[in-house]
């Protein structure tokens, strides 16, 4: 009799890889605000469910994904990274500027490894500070975000600097598939990856066991502090992609790039279901709460909700979706 | 009969968290205007006891009559506000804030002007008439941190005994003391004592204490718990240390329990794990040795440094000085990171902050530390896993195991084993072991002791870390028994003549105790 008790439960083990995980609360909740989202702006905006308009929110949604992605490891082991969208418009406008220096160098093709570079050694400076100096990652990656976010403004000097590269419409804007912009293949490729390594892999293992109980993994041994720098490495390796992804998508990079990150990677990450205490939900769910956040903002402005009236309402959503899915039990504190 | 009605009476209170009994059927009353002396072992249930007295935690069953009225405390504060109040072990002052803000914490609205100002001047007030009644040589204004800790200590209990009658106009009130005595030393001993005696004149005391010549002293009854039940009420006069002792531990254990045959009698095999003149934030000057296939048990008070001790040889918190050597290496700087890649295995005490992430599936708890195994290169094994936890599982005997059960459902027997089945997974050298079978049932306790000997049977070494005599002289080859932070004594424990619990707590004990 208990062996079917014991199938049942078998299912449960790698959460959101398997069929059976998908009843538990955390993620039909969020699947279904997405659905009924959907349904809303659909019968409200005849604009809302066409191809172009697919097209025009993957593209959006994309960016927005791809730096989730890191982010996502370091909330799930219980920090937090306010400095994703700062790492975006940083990471944009330093590699806009060296284009810019050497404009018939064929640096092209190396954007893209140079990006996720830029973007890990400014994550390494974020974990690096905030494990070692025991500082806690709220207030680092706060200050990172004005440190990054300054450098990049006075590189920029106000202006937003255009550029043209065909590789560039290859990577982003050209369709392999019909309707769908490459850049949101390039995002799912990469959510595939992540959801690899966060259920497969000693550092998906290890991040999880740290936002479960640090002290419990320290103690059995576990190299804690070595794993959430990496973990902070990661999160700004992605930042660092999306910049470029989002650089070559616009085909420019100004000042206000990235700024609407800040709220839409942790809304994003929190909507779909990890919990900020950590040591619950993944990157697998990450996805789903984009697609929310990006829907959210695409169908307010086809329905022709203002831009101020959006962020109150995304602000709203946020918090709502913390106030849902907490473990009231566990408390909330960020390391 | 003549006896005036009882301040407080417990009426069959029970209490169990989850499938363990803290708690049964106690019943017990504290006649106004005296000290009640409460002893028993850890894990007796004394401090759950005053959890319920002081509304800290609520009893499953069972009533209680506090002043001859009904008495159930939602909280610390209801109770409080009834004259009921407790001295922690550790100490509740603010060590930066005045002594007179302290002694009024969470009582500011009493003092409050106009709505909102408070009038610290008569705090002031109250404060000093508190503490010229109880005889303290303190200036209130002064901050907390400025006295030491054995004058803190007396300002608490002279808050708890005064502060209802000053503020709530409450006579007798009834104050908790929880081991106040085990961090004084003798000179303040005897100022504590005498404030007591001050004090009775104002309130009665529940005092729960492990020197039991202490508790004989100044008790006026002295009650003996054991496995959560009363074991016996005595005057001081009965309680000589034989008898309470006797009471306090019960049964003499069968050395079955113990597994005694199999304790290795030779101590001539290799030693495994060193540490050399090692100092930490509670311990200093220790050296010691393990060998192969030995029990070593470290003993001592609650503050003696011997759970620091053990930490610091596992690598889980930095020495200040002095080194730990395993196999042919010596470090200064143990780190349990790389220690575990050395065999050493670590079994903590505070089992859900540190040994189990309640939360999670019962193979990711046990192959916590072992990395190395499930996952050689980056990819994690999680068939590997799956099959491991089975077999751990059947082993151990976990009842009610699954590889994804969580380990918050498990009881706490169980979950230690959970925590043990993690190192038997690896090949171990020394296992230090922090108070095993805390929080654990006399069955599981029975099965962790078989597996422990098993251990010392392959040849491990282990440092056995106890709060619990009876288990560290039935398990132990040798005892040493550390006393502020230093080793008093090695006692030789062999099979065939082990030391009693009367050999051992002497040596706990500062010495003119």
């Amino acid at each position: 009799m208990s062996s079917s008790i014991l199938q049942k439960r078998t299912s449960g083990e790698k959460p959101g890889f398997r069929l059976a995980a998908a009843l538990d609360r955390g993620t039909w909740l969020p699947l279904g605000v997405f659905l009924v989202t959907l349904v809303i702006f659909s019968i409200a905006s005849p604009a809302f469910f066409t191809w172009r308009n697919f097209a025009a929110t993957t593209g959006e949604a994309a960016t927005l994904l791809i730096a989730s992605l890191g982010a996502t490891f370091v909330i799930l082991m219980g920090s937090i990274d306010l400095s994703v969208g700062a790492v975006v418009l940083l990471v944009g406008t330093v590699t806009v500027a060296i284009l810019n220096l050497f404009p018939n160098s064929d640096l092209g093709p190396l954007v893209l490894p140079f990006g996720a570079l830029l973007g890990g050694v400014l994550g390494a400076f974020n974990g690096v500070i905030s494990v070692h100096g025991r500082v806690p990652s709220f207030v680092v990656t706060l200050g990172s975000l004005s440190v990054f976010t300054g450098i990049a403004l006075s590189i920029l000097a106000g202006a937003t600097i255009m550029f043209d590269l065909p590789l560039f419409d290859f990577l982003s804007l050209h369709r392999s598939i019909p309707h769908l912009p490459n850049i949101a293949l390039w995002a799912v490729l990469l959510w595939l990856l992540a959801i690899f390594i966060g259920s497969r892999t000693r550092f998906g293992r290890f991040i999880l066991l740290i936002g479960g109980g640090e002290q419990v993994a320290r103690t059995a041994g576990i190299p804690v502090d070595r794993y959430k720098v990496w973990a902070f490495i990661a999160s700004g390796t992605t930042a660092g992609l999306a910049g470029i992804f989002a650089m070559t998508r616009l085909g420019a990079v100004g000042p206000s790039l990235g700024g609407d990150l800040l709220l839409n990677t942790l809304g994003a990450i929190v909507v779909g279901g990890t919990s900020l205490a950590g040591g619950s939900g993944g990157v697998q769910r990450t996805f789903i709460g984009v697609a929310i956040i990006t829907v959210l903002s695409n169908g307010l402005n086809l329905v022709g909700v203002g831009p101020y009236w959006q962020l109150v309402i995304k602000g709203l959503v946020v918090i709502g979706a913390v106030l849902v899915a907490q473990d009231r039990k566990r408390g909330l504190i960020i390391k | 009969m003549s006896d005036p009605p009882a301040l407080l009476v417990v009426d069959g209170v029970a209490k169990s968290y989850g499938p363990i009994p803290i708690l049964r059927q106690i019943t017990l009353a504290v006649p106004p205007r005296s000290i009640v002396g409460l002893v028993g072992e850890n894990g007796a249930g004394k401090t759950t006891l005053f959890n319920i007295i002081t509304g800290l935690a609520k009893a499953d069953s069972g009533t209680m009559l506090y002043r001859g009225k009904p008495y159930a405390p939602r909280s610390f504060g209801e109770a409080f506000s009834m004259g009921i109040s407790r001295v922690f072990q550790e100490q509740s002052l603010v060590l930066n804030v005045p002594v007179y803000e302290n002694m009024l914490l969470s009582q500011e609205h009493r003092f409050t002007r106009f709505g909102q100002l408070v009038d610290r001047r008569a705090m002031i007030r109250v404060a000093e008439r508190i503490v010229r009644e109880a005889g303290l040589d303190v200036d209130v204004r002064r901050a907390a941190g400025e006295y030491d800790f054995s004058r803190r200590q007396a300002i608490e209990i002279a808050r708890a005994c005064l502060a209802p009658k000053h503020l709530m106009g409450l006579e007798d009130p009834l104050v908790l003391l929880d081991e106040p005595t085990s961090a004084l030393d003798q000179k303040d001993e005897t100022a504590f004592a005498d404030l007591l005696a001050r004090m009775r004149a104002h309130a009665s005391f529940i005092f729960v204490s492990h020197r039991l010549t202490e508790v004989r002293e100044l008790s006026d009854s002295i009650i003996v718990m054991k496995d959560g039940v009363i074991t016996g009420t005595l005057t001081p006069q009965e309680a000589d240390e034989k008898t309470l002792h006797g009471l306090m531990v019960g049964r003499d254990r069968a050395d079955d329990f113990y597994h005694l045959d199999k304790q290795r009698a030779s101590v001539v095999s290799p030693v495994v794990c060193k540490a050399d003149r090692l100092s930490g934030a509670d311990f200093h000057d220790v050296s010691l040795e393990v060998r192969a296939g030995e029990i070593l048990g470290i003993g001592g008070l609650l503050d003696s440094g011997k759970s620091a001790l053990g930490k610091a040889i596992a690598g889980v918190q930095r020495p200040k000085a002095g080194s730990v050597t395993m196999g042919d290496r010596t470090t200064t700087r143990p780190n349990i990171s790389k220690l575990v890649r050395m065999g050493l295995g670590y079994v903590p005490a505070e089992r859900l902050v540190e040994g189990i992430i309640a939360s999670f599936n019962l193979a990711m708890n046990l192959t916590l530390p072992s990395a190395d195994r499930f996952s050689p290169r980056a990819i994690w094994r999680n068939g590997m896993e799956r099959a491991a936890a089975q077999a751990a599982i059947r082993q151990m005997r976990i009842r009610s195991g699954t590889p994804t059960v969580l380990l918050r459902d498990l009881s706490g027997g169980n979950q230690q084993k959970v925590v043990l089945a993690r190192w038997f997974l690896r090949e171990l050298t020394v296992l230090v072991l922090d108070n095993p079978t805390r929080g654990v049932d006399a069955g599981a306790k029975e099965e962790i002791y078989q597996h422990i000997r098993e251990l010392t049977g392959k040849g491990v070494g282990v440092i056995l870390v106890s709060d619990e005599l009876t288990e560290l002289i039935g398990l132990s080859n040798r005892i040493l028994i550390m006393q502020r932070g230093a080793i008093a004594i090695e006692i030789p424990a062999p099979p065939e003549s082990k030391p009693t619990e009367h050999d051992l707590i002497p040596h706990m004990l500062p010495k003119a105790a």
